[in-house]
């Protein structure tokens, strides 16, 4: 259906630039007298901007379909995969699990062949290793 | 005016050896990720800037420019050889390369794109390095409200020039500046939007913000479509043995002088305005020299007028885009965003202020860029053969590499894993913004833009004592202001024609 994806992102943008009107922007930003502009004007105007245009978009939206459902999930799998590897790297570190996820998004995307898994899961850590520790004397996270 | 030693001064800098290693490794590297479908100069940029941080800024930036550069030339390979750009500047220059490619002259059309960039990306540099200077002492002359008009002008045109809705524009750039509120606020310096954390103090990072956006967000698109697919390698003979078609004569290159000096010129023209990028650039130039030409009918079947055309207009977008950055602060596309960052992360300031306080700085990056160009042309020369068996690397080993220099650059860039956090954040939303059509250009270039924007907001209301109406006594203002309304009514107009169209 032409224009559902208009929609969709155009009441999104409209409850966004609400909610940080109405809610966010009053709660978490301090305020302050004097001054030529205080800090939560800025903000404010361009919530107004946001939900003012998200309503046009809902009313008169282009011809922009909504994304592939599947594509949106294989997107959301691999969006998982990297916050469970960022989550194990915050408590075992890079060196470990680096080679599993570049094992996991090469198997993921459909790699097979072994020379070019060998290179992915073995080669490029241990380069990364030797740019970041050796030349470039830095932590790994 | 920016004194003579200090110009040589910054040439000398340059031309140092240490200076050019690092244009060399940029420009290698460039060529490299360009000959990658699906990785791009910009990408690699964005993954590049963290691992600069160590170095110093005249390196550091030359190395990105390099990366640029390198990158365009490098995009060409996969567009000729497999008609399949490496960047969307490229796209342009697959309609006569794959058909060239075809007949059994690869090289030759690689070739002849390869003098072609060079040949706009050098006239760009030298129009560059000839009116940057004059521009920033104009644009010394501007105060707050002038910038304040500049920016909402740049903002109109940004928000109607990409993408299909002028709208959708306006929510990115309100977007961008949005997310740039996040941090002190410029004035009273309070803390504001960081919800208890306190990392987010000085602001959302740079380089988890850009790299999220460009990098990651592009990765996770490309992985979703490859998905299960192992990439089948790529098989181009490159000798036919012929050796006329393994090169680009004088009188070939000598018959498409004017098609180069128009490209050129395109290109240089429209990388000075902000938005309308190389990929406009190519596909205008390309039009042109098929419009002009006595043989209209050969195009699109491997004109090397056409690949002429495309490719030395896109490469002379890279030097002018760097106009507006350099006089004004402003940049006009998302590879000038990245030098942009990059500045800032060096601790300067891109605008009319950089001639007078680093010009030594400024007259470097030129020299560094015109030494690029040389050197470009010769790695070009001799990676040719070897750029076209990287466009046969799987996408595998590409991505899960890419991502893990995306991590380790962004936790050293931010000093952690909370750093790299906001990075995947902020690809998941820039997946999600592209996917449902908004402009991740006009977002970045916002957030980069938002603090300098409000600050200069604040200025102006300090100068004006809050009375708006004494902008009218700045007709720069005032002509600005009234040139944002027409662009933005222009636009709006001729959203609503397209969409009829489409409808």
């Amino acid at each position: 259906m032409a224009g559902i994806g208009d929609r969709i992102s155009g009441t999104f943008f409209l409850v966004l630039g609400l909610t940080m009107y109405l809610f966010v922007n009053p709660n978490y930003i301090e305020s302050v007298n004097g001054g030529n502009i205080s800090p939560n004007t800025f903000p404010n105007i361009l919530s107004i901007i946001i939900a003012v245009c998200g309503t046009m978009l809902l009313f008169k939206p282009t011809t922009q379909q909504a994304p592939d459902l599947r594509s949106v999930a294989i997107t959301s799998m691999y969006v998982l995969l990297l916050v469970v590897g960022l989550y194990a790297m915050s408590k075992f570190g890079f060196e470990y699990v680096a080679p599993v996820l570049a094992f996991v998004i090469m198997i993921a995307i459909g790699e097979r062949r072994l020379h070019w898994l060998l290179l992915g899961i073995v080669g490029m850590p241990v380069l990364i290793w030797l740019l970041v520790t050796i030349v470039l004397g830095r932590a790994l996270p | 005016m920016v004194e003579l030693d200090t110009i040589l001064a910054g040439f000398a800098d340059a031309f140092t050896l240490y200076n050019l290693s690092f244009v060399l490794f940029g420009v290698v590297l460039g060529q490299f990720v360009g000959a990658v479908p699906g990785i791009g100069p910009i990408m690699a940029m964005a993954i590049a800037i963290p691992f600069t941080f160590g170095l110093d800024t005249l390196p550091a930036i030359a190395f990105l420019v390099g990366v640029n550069k390198g990158g365009l030339v490098g995009g060409a390979v996969p567009a000729i050889l497999m008609n399949t750009p490496g960047t969307p500047d490229a796209a342009a220059t697959a309609l006569d390369g794959y058909p060239l490619a075809k007949q059994g002259k690869p090289l030759k059309a690689t070739k002849m794109a390869l003098f072609s960039s060079i040949t706009g990306d050098t006239v760009s540099d030298i129009v560059l390095i000839t009116v940057s200077a004059p521009l920033a002492i104009l644009a010394l002359k501007m105060g707050p409200i002038e910038i304040v008009a500049l920016m909402i002008f740049a903002f109109s045109v940004l928000a109607g020039l990409i993408g299909n809705s002028l709208i959708k524009g306006i929510i990115a750039a309100a977007l961008g500046l949005l997310v740039a509120c996040v941090g002190q606020d410029p004035e009273h310096f309070t803390p504001r939007l960081i919800f208890g954390h306190w990392d987010l103090f000085n602001g959302l990072p740079l380089p988890s913000v850009a790299i999220g956006m460009l990098a990651i967000s592009e990765m996770l698109r490309r992985m979703s479509m490859a998905h299960g697919n192992k990439v089948s390698s790529a098989i181009i003979n490159l000798d036919t043995g012929n050796p006329n078609d393994q090169r680009v004569t004088w009188s070939e290159y000598w018959s498409c002088r004017f098609t180069l000096i128009r490209g050129a010129t395109i290109g240089t023209i429209l990388g000075a305005l902000p938005g309308i990028g190389s990929t406009a650039a190519a596909f205008m130039s390309y039009a042109m020299a098929k419009g002009t030409s006595k043989e209209p009918a050969s195009f699109g079947k491997g004109n090397i007028q056409g690949i002429a055309a495309s490719e030395s207009a896109n490469s002379a977008v890279v030097g002018a885009n760097l106009i507006p950055l350099l006089t004004l602060g402003i940049p006009g596309s998302v590879g000038a965003a990245l030098i942009i960052s990059a500045f800032m992360i060096h601790g300067l300031q891109p605008g009319p202020l950089l001639f007078t306080n680093q010009g030594q700085l400024v007259y470097g990056l030129f020299g560094a860029m015109l030494m690029a160009n040389f050197i470009n042309l010769w790695v070009g020369q001799i990676g040719l053969r070897f750029w076209v068996k990287v466009v046969s690397a799987p996408e595998s080993i590409i991505f899960s590499s890419a991502i893990l220099l995306c991590i380790v650059g962004v936790s050293m860039a931010t000093s952690g894993i909370f750093g790299v956090a906001i990075m995947l954040i902020f690809a998941a939303i820039g997946y999600v913004m592209s996917s449902f059509g908004y402009s991740l250009v006009i977002f970045i270039i916002a957030f980069f833009l938002g603090p300098r924007f409000e600050k200069s907001i604040s200025q102006s209301l300090a100068l004006t004592n809050g009375d708006l109406a004494q902008i009218l006594k700045s007709p720069v203002a005032v002509a600005l202001l009234i040139l944002s309304v027409i662009s933005f009514v222009w636009f709006m107009r001729k959203n609503n024609q397209v969409n009829k169209a489409d409808a």
